[in-house]
């Protein structure tokens, strides 16, 4: 036995073995074996990427953004993606990570929707019920080491209610009135609370709007993974819209004086 | 070669199943009451995810279960627990006390001694003799009850504090005078407020608002003290006698 | 076939049976040990309990990786550690003896463990290694060892549950448990100590000391050690040895606990501070020497650093 305290109470390292006992793992197996099981497929890191999507909390409801790119490695691959998800009337989704996970959460919400559809109870999936989904099916997925490799927002309104939530590929969930996923959670989030902390039931459209704009403008100045083409989800006692691509206006006359930026001569 | 990987054998997984989400929570027990309480302040890295995601939870009216370390593994484990509380009550027609509660978590962490939840317990509440009780866990299941714990990302600047304050730790009394054995809730109460503000001084993972459970024994004395206090909602759920209140304070959210 | 029809049509025999099916299917998943008070233990009856394993190639390692901070001291789960413990047989019974101390990395995580395990009145089992191993192993020993009762109408030998609990932790080898146990009791036999670990070795014998603090502990042991102890005599030794442990190693300290089984099953002596255990010893106790463990007593007066307190005062 070992009685260094520091190797007390951990598995085995083969490494501090005083016995050289032969691990049990490494044996070789001869029970069932499953002839395909090395031939399995996981997502073990994201191949197709979007990056971040923005939502904020505004007088009538929720507003959501992302951009229009799907990046395979710094290739951007995919210039007309959508990335904002309607689930039913109140409820949007938005997701970053990987593009093939994302499709497949989209199918598997379009089947809950439809069954909901056909049960014709008189009751319908909210927000609240599809982010609750979602971070079951999120957790699940990472307590089998085969994550679906997103961070999704999902937000909508329901019985005069706003909901905003967040969850990602380890289960991890939070709500708060300003949610970004990815680069966005570092750029955007700061200019997003100084702006709608506080303000969640008086800024108007409009002004949310703006917010969301120049939040991805921001994104598209500093995150190389980004696009100047999005498109902004709104969820509203009304319903969902989502609206066609946007361009991000951008001004790059600031470079021509700085040192390190535009084209110098000099 | 370098750089080459090999066709023969899939690549070994990457994924990390497991992140930190700071915070840090705290329990003491009383002669007669439990205060339960955590901060909520949820973090990964350097970012700041929400300033409001409770860690403290109430599960019957006489034992509430604060969560600390991993966010989405405490959350799944709370209602897990929950749910098996639900079960109980159904078969029993009663709450299960609180030493029960201690047990059947112990056996819910154990059963993933191989894939462990990242979650550091602590359980506080009334037990059924009316005196206040604190059961603190590490990740796998050991359990042992105590008289006061902090854990999570401050738990060293917690600890060493309600170790002199609570147990009166390098500490002599007066000639003639010795310690009081349990102190009132009217002393434990700014303990608690005093730990957090501190807490949120020194560690970047603590701070934005404080959620402060108090588990009241039936005919506790320390009700009429508690009932004055500024923001104090009760979130009692049955006539048992027992009583649970929940205070909320701000905390800086630097 | 449209299995979409099939679950919506009500009419269909079929489609009957086979939600019937489905609902059975899904009650299954709970098992009646789920319900009520029969906590996680409910399947006792099934075999040792199911522990879920992580779905990677090589899951020790995976446990390891998470686990284990001696390797990488920044790794997330820090499972506790126990320390010094020591048990010995003598004429009059089994004295156990153990600190209560955890560690976790240099974090002291709690000075009041217990780590004396009451497997039941006749049985006793110390704690080093991981807590929860220890705690929840021996805990569900002790539910076997109430099974043999009622199964056999007599008390289970410290030999047989030794060997329940050195089997069990054996099947689990190479898995990452990790515990360092002395079960001790009286039995037919007499007084018994038997020695297992998650290795899987078990030994019989007078005397051990496990732990980070055995080895200060054996030689305080082993010169003290005879068969024909007194009570008193032999409490004092095991007091006496984890002082020693606490004192020397960093690993090891806060109090001692003391155990002392006899023929009518065991008996908690008490729990001794082991800095008062320094300076001003056990106090009123049996075999207690009245004065503080510490050497300062021995070399009071002796030498410039250490004044006679009278001088110290003037």
């Amino acid at each position: 036995m070992d009685h260094f305290p520091t190797n007390w109470g951990r598995p085995r390292h083969e490494g501090f073995d005083a016995y050289g006992t032969f691990p049990i793992h490494q044996r070789p197996t001869n029970g069932p074996k499953d002839a395909f099981k090395e031939g399995i497929e996981r997502t073990q890191q994201p191949i197709v990427t979007g990056t971040s999507v923005l939502a904020i909390k505004y007088k009538d409801g929720i507003m959501m953004a992302a951009d229009n790119l799907a990046s395979y490695g710094s290739l951007a691959r995919f210039k007309d993606i959508s990335r904002l998800h309607a689930v039913g009337n109140n409820t949007i989704i938005g997701a970053g990570g990987d593009m093939s996970d994302f499709q497949y959460i989209q199918t598997i919400l379009d089947d809950i929707t439809t069954e909901e559809f056909t049960a014709q109870d008189g009751h319908s999936l909210g927000p609240a019920e599809i982010h609750e989904y979602l971070s079951q099916v999120m957790y699940a997925r990472r307590t089998k080491m085969n994550p679906l490799w997103n961070a999704l927002l999902v937000g909508g309104v329901k019985d005069g209610k706003k909901f905003l939530a967040y969850v990602d590929l380890l289960g991890t969930t939070y709500s708060a009135s300003t949610l970004a996923t990815g680069f966005g959670g570092h750029l955007a989030i700061p200019l997003l609370r100084e702006a709608v902390e506080g303000r969640e039931d008086t800024l108007t459209e409009e002004e949310a709007l703006r917010i969301i704009e120049n939040s991805m403008r921001v994104l598209f100045y500093r995150d190389a993974r980004s696009l100047n083409k999005y498109q902004v989800a709104i969820v509203t006692e009304a319903g969902v819209k989502i609206s066609e691509s946007l361009k991000v206006e951008t001004s790059w006359s600031f470079a021509e004086g700085i040192r390190g930026y535009g084209a110098q001569t000099q | 070669m370098p750089g080459m990987v090999s066709m023969t054998q899939p690549i070994q997984q990457s994924f990390n199943p497991y992140t930190e989400n700071g915070g840090t929570i705290l329990a003491i027990a009383g002669a007669d009451f439990t205060v339960i309480a955590g901060d909520t302040r949820q973090s990964e890295g350097y970012s700041i995810q929400t300033r409001y995601a409770p860690k403290v939870f109430r599960l019957t009216d006489k034992a509430v279960l604060a969560v600390n370390g991993f966010a989405a593994d405490g959350n799944m484990f709370v209602k897990k627990v929950r749910q098996r509380l639900e079960w109980y009550r159904h078969a029993h027609a009663k709450d299960m006390p609180i030493r029960a509660i201690a047990r059947l978590i112990q056996t819910m962490l154990y059963a993933r001694r191989f894939f462990p939840y990242y979650v550091y317990n602590i359980l506080g509440g009334i037990e059924e003799d009316g005196t206040g009780a604190v059961y603190s866990f590490d990740p796998v299941g050991s359990y042992e009850r105590e008289a006061c714990r902090a854990a999570g990302a401050a738990q060293s600047l917690v600890q060493p504090f309600l170790d002199n304050q609570i147990y009166f730790k390098n500490q002599t009394p007066a000639a003639g005078t010795a310690f009081p054995k349990h102190l009132p809730l009217s002393t434990v109460l700014p303990l608690v407020i005093d730990s957090f503000t501190s807490a949120t001084e020194r560690h970047i993972e603590v701070g934005d608002g404080l959620e402060i459970y108090v588990v009241l024994a039936r005919n506790s004395t320390a009700l009429a003290g508690l009932q004055s206090l500024r923001g104090v909602q009760e979130v009692t759920g049955t006539n048992d006698g027992e009583r649970v209140f929940v205070i909320r304070r701000d905390l800086k959210k630097d | 076939m449209n299995t979409f029809l099939e679950r919506y049509s009500s009419t269909n025999a079929v489609s009957q049976l086979k939600r019937a099916q489905r609902l059975a299917e899904e009650e299954d998943e709970f098992t009646d040990s789920a319900w009520g008070s029969q906590a996680g233990y409910g399947q006792l009856m099934n075999g040792p309990p199911s522990f879920t394993v992580p779905n990677v190639p090589d899951p020790s390692s995976f446990l390891r990786l998470h686990t284990d901070d001696h390797a990488d001291p920044n790794c997330r789960i820090k499972i506790q550690h126990g320390t010094t413990t020591l048990a010995f047989r003598f004429q009059g019974g089994v004295i156990v003896a153990v600190d209560s101390r955890a560690t976790a990395g240099s974090y002291i995580a709690s000075g009041t463990v217990k780590k004396v395990i009451e497997i039941n009145p006749y049985l006793l089992g110390t704690m080093a290694g991981g807590a929860a191993d220890c705690q929840y192993w021996e805990t569900y020993l002790g539910m076997h060892c109430r099974l043999h009762e009622l199964r056999n109408r007599e008390r289970i030998s410290v030999s047989a549950a030794s060997k329940y609990l050195s089997n069990l932790v054996y099947s689990y080898k190479g898995m990452g448990l990790s515990m360092g146990t002395m079960i001790c009791g009286w039995d037919k036999t007499g007084p018994a100590i038997f020695y297992v670990d998650s290795d899987g070795t078990r030994l019989k014998g007078d005397l051990f000391s496990v732990g980070s603090g055995s080895t200060f502990a054996y030689g305080v042991l082993d010169q003290g050690y005879r068969w024909d102890l007194t009570d008193a005599e032999a409490q004092e030794l095991g007091r006496r040895s984890i002082y020693a442990a606490g004192h020397r190693d960093a690993f090891s300290g806060n109090t001692c606990n003391l155990y002392h089984v006899k023929e009518n099953g065991w008996e908690f002596i008490a729990n001794y501070d082991i800095s008062k255990l320094h300076y001003d010893g056990p106090g009123d106790v049996a075999g207690s020497p009245g004065h503080g463990y510490g050497y300062g007593i021995r070399v009071q007066g002796r030498s410039s650093a250490n004044p006679p307190e009278a001088t110290a005062a003037a």
